[in-house]
């Protein structure tokens, strides 16, 4: 078996229970069947034979994926991980949710399915996330029982802060101090924002001055070099890329892989696949088929027009960019493709947070630098700061 | 007389290396047939695939990547500047066995080394005899080996040669690149056994800069074929950058050493 990895994005639902404002996904009523499961199921599982891969990642996302109920999933999971034993694989599940709906009747799948682990997301400050009715400031309230519910139940919960312009106003201090203090969380990842779908007006408060960007990312990762690093907290991307500039394995995310396309779909409830859960939810003419329609998945994959494009975009990129002489091009290899074709309607050009990139990798590069000085002057083989533990690769948005 | 027996690493044609008993070889495949039929079934001996022309072809490159097969790859480029963003198709192949590209430094192939080096692939570099232009090049690649942070897997043959220079044994240039008849059998090369010896042997005898040159050891008279009349005042140059890039290295370590004791 090979060591490559394949990872699933799948949407049971695209139903929400939740308004956030900036939200780009058609959240059309539709729930994934659980008659359907066995043909997704053995269409993913043929591909992994085909592929000579042992382990799927299933990334359950929506929507929102607590609404199927926890005992869709433990059926859901029973399910595919007896069909994945029966064929010598192996599917290793994620849960990423609002948190909105937890409560500890999830308990006993979460531990059994999600290895007692799930992401979840919030802003900071919360001014989009928002309940149907309450608005933003009674969501977050929700949020943080919920999670105080779940973390006292002894579920780990990664959350996942998309910055706005609010973010940037407050600072890296007050934003670090928010979750490591407030919320008192050991793992959170930051993501950089972007426009997908229609046209909405709060999207402008996501449209970031690119060098306010860089330079709150550079203090936010100040900050926690000097207080989260040896006490044990994993800041997404920031804990990925000191592994890499201090030569530990580091699993860097997606937006920063050679070719996405290389190694995740994404599928929602009704079997249409695409790249991510960034483009199934809003741009169908980058569809890639229909895991029920199609009689086999690897050969949707290597047929699709679609597909072909996120093949190609490296190579476009190598050739047409100024990516090939960039420092960084090992770590980066042009960005995102649906960032810059929510930016630039056009997936054949680099990311347009180029420059914030480099200034967060640069940040990093040279904290990197000092500390494997410091190792080398001090003898200490590394400090006190693990791996944050099996992050998901794939970056969920919101 | 007994005969040594031949421990030389044969490199054979797909058909050649059907039914090789011989001991160990590489064979060189040139078609998604061939390159389908040694990737499913190597063969006890095949020590690697050396792939020529199949660089375009993305199927070719699924099928590297999947399969029980572990065989390694050494995948050929001929015209570096015009290929080398098809070297994105050996990323899932890179996962599941050993992967290394190998160009001649022709004009622009410092794109496809950096473009390898981000890709972790090992590069083998063939210098031939280089133009000033080719030369210029090799220097601006040395560079990029030697000091950009990026770089984690070997340049030959500025690896081994940096490493030789640092005291350990690598032998020729004609062993670093692969290229000596006594242990790499390449037929097309159409060179005895013996040629490295005894081109050496022609080329002091003939009065060539090789016998006073500084580099004579290490070089073995590389940059003089196949044109004994190539000049070599730029490789000599871009073997003292090299040098020089050594005895930088054991400076610090000295340095290092000298203040923990």
């Amino acid at each position: 078996m090979s060591d490559r990895v394949f990872s699933v994005i799948l949407l049971p639902t695209a139903e929400c229970n939740v308004a956030c404002d900036y939200c780009f996904e058609d959240k059309e009523p539709h729930r994934l069947s659980m008659v359907m499961l066995p043909l997704l199921t053995r269409q993913l599982l043929d591909h992994l034979e085909h592929e000579g891969i042992e382990e799927c990642e299933i990334y359950w996302q929506g929507g929102e994926a607590m609404i199927m109920g926890p005992a869709w999933f433990a059926e859901a999971g029973r399910l595919m991980d007896t069909a994945a034993s029966t064929r010598g694989r192996r599917f290793k599940h994620y849960l990423q949710t609002n948190l909105i709906s937890y409560s500890p009747v999830w308990n006993e799948v979460l531990r059994s399915m999600f290895g007692g682990s799930l992401g979840t997301s919030m802003d900071y400050p919360n001014l989009h996330r928002k309940l149907f009715a309450g608005g933003a400031e009674a969501y977050t309230r929700l949020w943080t029982d919920r999670l105080r519910e779940a973390v006292a139940a002894g579920i780990e919960v990664g959350v996942i802060a998309v910055l706005h312009r609010g973010s940037l106003e407050a600072g890296p201090e007050r934003f670090y101090r928010y979750f490591t203090e407030e919320l008192g969380l050991k793992s959170f990842q930051v993501n950089t924002p972007f426009p997908g779908g229609p046209a909405k007006a709060v999207a402008a408060d996501f449209d970031l001055d690119k060098s306010v960007l860089a330079q709150f990312l550079a203090g936010l990762f100040d900050l926690w070099m000097e207080r989260g690093l040896d006490a044990g907290v994993a800041l997404g991307p920031f804990d990925a890329l000191i592994h890499h500039f201090t030569g530990a394995p580091a699993r860097l995310p997606c937006i920063w892989k050679e070719n996405c396309s290389n190694q995740f779909i994404s599928v929602d409830s009704k079997g249409t696949v695409a790249q991510c859960d960034c483009w199934v939810t809003s741009y169908p003419e980058s569809f890639f088929g229909n895991v029920f329609r199609d009689a086999s998945l690897t050969e949707m994959l290597r047929k699709s027009p679609a597909r072909q494009q996120f093949v190609e975009r490296p190579k476009h990129l190598v050739e047409h960019e100024d990516c090939l002489p960039c420092r960084y091009l090992s770590i980066c290899h042009g960005g995102c493709p649906v960032r810059t074709y929510s930016a630039l309607g056009t997936m054949l050009a680099k990311d347009p947070d180029c420059e914030v990139y480099k200034a967060v990798f640069g940040r990093a590069e040279a904290h990197g630098r000092a500390l494997l000085r410091r190792r080398l002057l001090t003898g200490v083989a590394k400090p006190g700061f693990q791996p944050a533990p099996g992050r998901p690769v794939a970056v969920a948005v919101r | 007389m007994l005969q040594e027996p031949d421990a030389s690493l044969a490199f054979l044609t797909s058909a050649e290396a059907e039914g090789h008993l011989g001991g160990s070889c590489v064979v060189i495949v040139r078609t998604r047939g061939e390159f389908a039929r040694w990737l499913r079934e190597p063969a006890p001996g095949v020590e690697w695939l050396q792939v020529e022309g199949l660089l375009p072809d993305q199927e070719a490159w699924a099928m590297a990547a999947q399969g029980t097969s572990k065989v390694p790859l050494d995948v050929i480029l001929t015209d570096p500047a015009t290929e080398f963003s098809g070297l994105y198709r050996l990323v899932d192949a890179r996962i599941v066995r050993s992967v290394r590209v190998t160009m001649p430094a022709a004009p622009g192939f410092l794109k496809a080394v950096r473009l390898a080096a981000s890709l972790q692939l090992p590069v083998r570099l063939l210098p031939g005899q280089p133009s000033a232009e080719a030369l210029a090049e090799l220097t601006e690649a040395a560079h990029f080996y030697l000091h950009d942070p990026m770089v984690e897997t070997p340049v030959e043959f500025f690896h081994s040669l940096l490493a030789g220079l640092r005291g350990t044994e690598t032998g020729t240039l004609w062993t670093m690149l692969e290229e000596d008849p006594l242990v790499f059998a390449r037929a097309e090369a159409q060179r005895p056994r013996d040629f490295v010896e005894t081109h050496l042997a022609r080329l002091i005898e003939q009065g060539a800069e090789c016998a006073a040159c500084r580099w004579q050891k290490v070089c073995a008279g590389y940059f003089k074929w196949p044109d004994p009349a190539y000049t070599c005042a730029g490789v000599k140059q871009l073997f003292a950058s090299i040098e020089s890039a050594a005895d930088e290295i054991g400076r610090d370590l000295a340095s290092r050493e000298s203040g923990a004791s």
